[in-house]
């Protein structure tokens, strides 16, 4: 259990939010163009480390907003928390 | 002909006559008919429109409200909030009244969105010293500057379900909760005030 700062509500319990996976993998511009693997990889393929993780997550039980999160997987120390279309505040 | 019948009633017999249970420190019922409408836009003439017609300022700051003698507005998110009137009242004329309203300068001028969700929330009064030990065994939510704040809102979870809670006065609280799960938490809350 942690507790996550919601860019729009403020602190809130993690039980409030949902995991979205991996944050910034950009859409292909012409899927079409793409081999079947390429696609694969684009839609399944994520990094998963151990380590310092950019991630999105959604406060499903706040105010339904999606937001991008820096997370170190191995502890849960949340290091940056910024809304969607916004630049990460560290590289 | 819609049916606007207490969600609580036909659960909970001992509360059949006016939906009201009573506790040694807390005093919980169930409001209706109350008329509430989900407001959904980002524009400022959306804000402005809305300000028009309802004669109220939508609350920008996160989790606060705002109302006037007829109206309560809370804020959901950056472009979400709920309207709801402050008593109850005649749904059959005043709703469709406002409703009409706002779709017709709101919707149909595509500023925003507006949703009757009159029958899609029971909104359960609960008032009394032990409102918040009430609410604390069963949500993860901190309630230390909650309580102590008048028009305070949140959107949270109380025993496994979604629910707005607003804070109408001290020890004085609105709960929101879907119908469908409005006697689950009923049950719940009951059974809960009844230990404390």
């Amino acid at each position: 259990m942690f507790l996550i700062n919601c860019p729009y509500c403020g602190e809130r319990d993690q039980s409030e939010f949902s995991a979205g996976g991996e944050a910034h993998i950009v859409r292909p511009k012409q899927p079409t163009e793409l081999s079947d693997d390429q696609w694969a990889e684009f839609l399944f393929m994520r990094k998963n480390i151990k380590g310092v993780q950019f991630e999105r997550w959604n406060h499903a039980h706040g105010c339904r907003k999606w937001f991008n999160m820096i997370r170190d997987t191995s502890n849960d120390k949340i290091q940056a928390v910024y809304k969607m279309g916004e630049k990460p505040p560290i590289k | 002909m819609p049916d606007w019948n207490s969600a609580i009633k036909k659960i909970d017999n001992d509360a059949a006559s006016v939906n009201t249970k009573h506790h040694s420190e807390l005093f919980i019922s169930e409001v209706e008919p109350i008329i509430k409408l989900n407001l959904r836009g980002k524009s400022r003439d959306f804000l402005s429109m809305v300000g028009k017609i309802l004669n109220i300022i939508l609350p920008t700051e996160a989790n606060t409200s705002t109302n006037n003698e007829y109206i309560t507005a809370l804020w959901f998110s950056p472009d979400e909030w709920l309207i709801f009137k402050n008593n109850v009242t005649n749904r059959d004329t005043e709703e469709i009244k406002i409703e009409e309203n706002l779709f017709k300068n709101i919707s149909q001028k595509k500023l925003g969105s507006v949703t009757n969700v009159s029958d899609q929330f029971v909104l359960i009064n609960i008032q009394g010293k032990n409102v918040y030990e009430l609410l604390s065994s069963g949500c993860p939510f901190n309630f230390n500057d909650f309580k102590n704040k008048k028009g305070a809102v949140t959107q949270t979870i109380l025993n496994h379900t979604d629910v707005i809670i607003y804070n109408e006065e001290i020890n004085k609280i609105n709960l929101f909760v879907r119908r469908s799960f409005s006697e689950h938490l009923w049950s719940w809350i009951n059974d809960c005030a009844s230990r404390l």
